[in-house]
């Protein structure tokens, strides 16, 4: 099944983190079409189970209002939902004689009359396994929409010792992470190596940034250069807890050993935490540090930099984007609209083709200032819509490495009658010479990759690049 | 039916920072002409109140929300007993207080000075009366000024306590600092960060420690205090705040946590001060909020965990007393505001009474007739 989380799972946990209704991270308002489905207009209540007839609520919500909802064949939504369903009855052992799909016409309220009825008969027959059923079925229904922005989440649920600003996991961080593992394998680069020990497991076992990971519960990261899903076990979510064994290489050393990493909450360092940080840089550059589009994000890179800027000559700004999931579009317009004004900073398109400007906030003082913006394979969503417009508009340079290419276009979220959240774009987007960045990215005007050695020295090159453009 | 007071829209965008209930749509309804400024519900205690402000300043350390200042200033109001009955009642905030306390909130429709001359019962800078009286210390909500805990700090008072409510600069819409300036809500540029609650208790109980370390020895009337008395009470972050200040400060001899969802690591091995919970209904056992279960387990010492029913997250404050005057529509289900008032005031100076003047309170024992809607949690109170 292709995984199609969104890429702001960062500030989805930021959000969770506010204690907050969780609302849509990309959640630029989109028209809403219909009345089978709504946005979240307050903090749902508890969920409840996932039933066929939610299936049928998430089914049309997506063709009243997806991108393409009004002329893809939704045939092949319950042709994808089927497929995952009879998976799973294999996987468990249960098929069924009457396990066959019935035809469709392209009738769409027809063919989900015979889709039901048949996916009835099934799960009376396994009605234990039923509630597993239904959310394989709906995960491959939106799957197969394969847009990375499509998303169907469970409400999130937290341990009960949970501390504002905790992590849960492994307590480590490894250079493939993110929409590396989860939205856009293709992405990633052997070796795999641990890049951050925030805490937890990975702290108490001594790992260090640079350690290269070899095997992950015996299987290897990389085959033929090719992310398995092993790596997906280094970021278990609770309440998974099933310990992963790790065999590690510290080239320094040339040690080989092997620890066992349980999942578990971990206290993270609060400042860290913080969605824009900054400081100022060989006493004439202004490094700004932001995690997250998150609301007022933009003001608050602004404030820093004019802060910064008191009292003395700036010689540029590095904007420091690597592992920002995105966020709100308006803030990429926004904080670019200090950079340059009278332009559009991306296209909106519906799936005929119009498209809407997102045009610069020309109220926005410029800074003037030279720019460099690092980024890296973590960057998505808003990240690249930023990206994107400071390498096409030339406001700036790009070091690093490429961007994430999860960048469909902004999603919607719409609450399920079971309180559960469905959520895709109505528009596609593209960037600011109408050119398509989903699942592309945008490559770095300076390739400058992190290795092993650098991670274990702390020696931060795409760093080092970004001052160096700044001073020449 | 009676008519119930609960939150508008603006108010609620605060409160959700601090994970309570959504508030109830506003209704439609035209408000009727502009009413006048609201009275704070006379002291039930027997003695008269005084108040009077100090602004302190902490040296040793920098401000954590201005990086430009190296020294972090606290504006604290005390209330008190005095003998003097008759003189200016003092203010309720000022009026550029109250501007940007509304400006903030998102209320505009309110004429900005009405809120500021809500009629209070202390008397401006009378003379304290007493020596070696319990301390309580007050700590509001985020972005609430301190004058919101006002109607508690008076009841309080007037029953023999002296209470330091404190300003925590930067957390609120509006502190008027020892220049005149006014400081605004730098913390709310970064509320919504992960982290950024354990971090801001965190803070506050710093104050709260500087707060006591000037008011016991420095202060030139700390002979008013018994410093072997001390409790601090607080709402919504300020009550998160009175678990962060007792785990690092060992002179907080009790605390209550007003239905603040709590940030503060409790030691894994108990915490024995008496400490009492007192919520809404988003905080029974079970509910959304995990904090005070999971606070709760750690608790090895005297504790209560109290519900108001029809209660919401401004019920133990100020708000619904002058919600009439700031525009807020009281829409029925939750309780009149002056009943709020009166069970906050009977509850906390119950249990401030049992434990710094060691006078037993049977109220807190099993639930009373004549508080019913107060439910003894996790006994008897479930998830409704």
């Amino acid at each position: 099944m292709t995984a199609v989380r969104t890429a702001a799972a960062g500030l989805a946990l930021l959000l969770a983190a506010a204690c907050t209704a969780p609302t849509p991270p990309r959640g630029q308002a989109g028209t809403t079409t219909g009345t089978v489905c709504a946005p979240p207009q307050a903090p749902p209540g508890a969920e409840t189970a996932t039933t066929i007839d939610i299936i049928e609520q998430a089914y049309f919500c997506i063709l009243g209002n997806y991108y393409s909802g009004a002329t893809l064949d939704a045939r092949s939504l319950l042709t994808a939902g089927f497929v995952a369903l009879t998976q799973e009855l294999n996987h468990d052992g249960r098929d069924v004689p009457g396990a066959t799909m019935p035809a469709l016409t392209g009738d769409r309220k027809a063919d989900w009359a015979a889709f039901e009825t048949t996916y009835r008969k099934i799960t009376d027959q396994a009605p234990d396994l039923r509630d597993k059923l239904t959310a394989v079925t709906l995960q491959a229904i939106v799957a197969a929409l394969g847009d990375n922005h499509a998303d169907w989440k469970h409400q999130d649920k937290r341990p009960p010792d949970y501390y504002d600003g905790d992590g849960y996991g492994l307590g480590l961080e490894a250079n493939v992470n993110g929409p590396q593992v989860d939205t856009n394998p293709g992405a990633a680069v052997a070796p795999l190596f641990v890049a951050t020990v925030l805490g937890g497991a990975a702290q108490a076992a001594g790992l260090r940034p640079g350690d290269i990971i070899e095997a992950i519960n015996g299987s290897a990261p990389f085959i033929d250069g090719e992310a398995t899903p092993a790596i997906a076990a280094l970021y278990p979510k609770y309440p998974e807890a099933r310990p992963v064994r790790l065999r590690l290489l510290r080239q320094s050393t040339g040690r080989r050993w092997s620890v066992t990493l349980k999942p578990g909450l971990f206290q993270r360092d609060l400042a860290g935490l913080q969605v824009v940080r900054s400081k100022l840089l060989d006493d004439d550059i202004a490094y700004v540090r932001m995690t997250g589009f998150a609301p007022d994000s933009a003001n608050r890179v602004l404030r820093a930099i004019t802060r910064l800027r008191t009292g003395r000559t700036l010689s540029g700004v590095v904007l420091d984007l690597r592992g920002n999931g995105g966020g709100s579009p308006v803030e990429a317009a926004r904080l670019l609209s200090a950079f340059v004004h009278g332009k559009n900073t991306a296209y909106q398109c519906t799936v005929d083709g119009t498209c809407q400007a997102t045009p610069t906030d020309d109220t926005v003082e410029l800074l003037h200032l030279p720019l460099v913006v690092l980024t890296d394979r973590d960057c998505a969503s808003a990240c690249e819509h930023f990206s994107a417009a400071v390498k096409d508009l030339r406001i700036g340079r790009l070091a690093g490495t490429r961007t994430a290419g999860v960048i469909s276009g902004p999603a919607q979220g719409y609450l399920l009658a079971n309180n559960t959240l469905l959520s895709f774009p109505a528009r596609h987007h593209l960037g600011p010479n109408r050119e398509v960045i989903d699942r592309i990215g945008v490559p770095p005007d300076h390739y400058v990759p992190l290795t092993p050695k650098d991670a274990a020295a702390g020696r931060d090159p795409a760093l080092a690049k970004a001052l160096t453009l700044l001073h020449a | 039916m009676r008519r119930l007071l609960t939150l508008a829209a603006g108010l609620a965008v605060l409160a959700a920072s601090a994970c309570s209930a959504p508030a109830p749509p506003r209704s439609d309804a035209p408000p009727a002409k502009p009413p006048g400024p609201a009275t704070l519900p006379a002291p039930t205690g027997p003695r008269p109140v005084g108040t009077t402000a100090l602004h302190l300043t902490d040296t040793s350390r920098p401000d954590p929300w201005d990086l430009d200042v190296d020294a972090r200033e606290l504006k604290v109001t005390l209330w008190y007993p005095t003998k003097q009955r008759e003189g200016e009642r003092a203010p309720y905030m000022t009026a550029k207080e109250a501007e940007l306390l509304l400006k903030g909130s998102g209320i505009a429709t309110t004429p900005y000075d009405t809120l500021s001359k809500t009629r209070t019962n202390a008397v401006k800078d009378a003379d304290p009366e007493g020596k070696k009286l319990p301390l309580v210390v007050l700590s509001p909500g985020f972005t609430k000024p301190m004058s919101t805990l006002t109607s508690l700090a008076e009841d309080l008072a007037s029953r023999g306590y002296i209470v330091a409510g404190i300003d925590h600069t930067y957390e609120s819409y509006a502190t008027t600092l020892s220049d005149g300036r006014v400081a605004e809500c730098l913390a709310c540029d970064s509320d919504t960060d992960p982290g950024s609650h354990a971090a801001l208790v965190q803070g506050r109980a710093a104050d709260v420690s500087f707060v006591l370390d000037q008011l016991t020895s420095t202060w030139d009337r700390s002979g008013l205090i018994d410093r072997t008395r001390i409790a601090m009470v607080g709402q919504s972050i300020g009550g998160a705040s009175v678990v962060a200040a007792m785990v690092k400060d060992q002179r907080i001899r009790a605390g209550i946590d007003m239905d603040g969802t709590s940030y503060a690591r409790i030691p894994k091995s108990g915490f024995s001060r008496p400490f009492m919970f007192l919520g809404s209904r988003d905080h029974v056992p079970g509910g959304p909020d995990n904090s005070w279960d999971r606070d709760w387990k750690l608790l090895t010492g005297w504790k209560r965990w109290l519900v108001l029913s029809d209660a919401e997250h401004q019920s133990f404050t100020d708000i619904p007393l002058v919600a009439d005057v700031i525009g807020i529509e009281p829409l029925p289900g939750m309780l009149p505001a002056a009943r709020g008032a009166e069970l906050t005031r009977t509850y906390v100076a119950a249990f401030l009474d049992q434990h710094l003047k060691s006078q037993r309170q049977p109220l807190l024992d099993k639930p009373s007739s004549r508080y019913p809607e107060v439910t003894f949690c996790p006994a008897t109170c479930g998830q409704s």
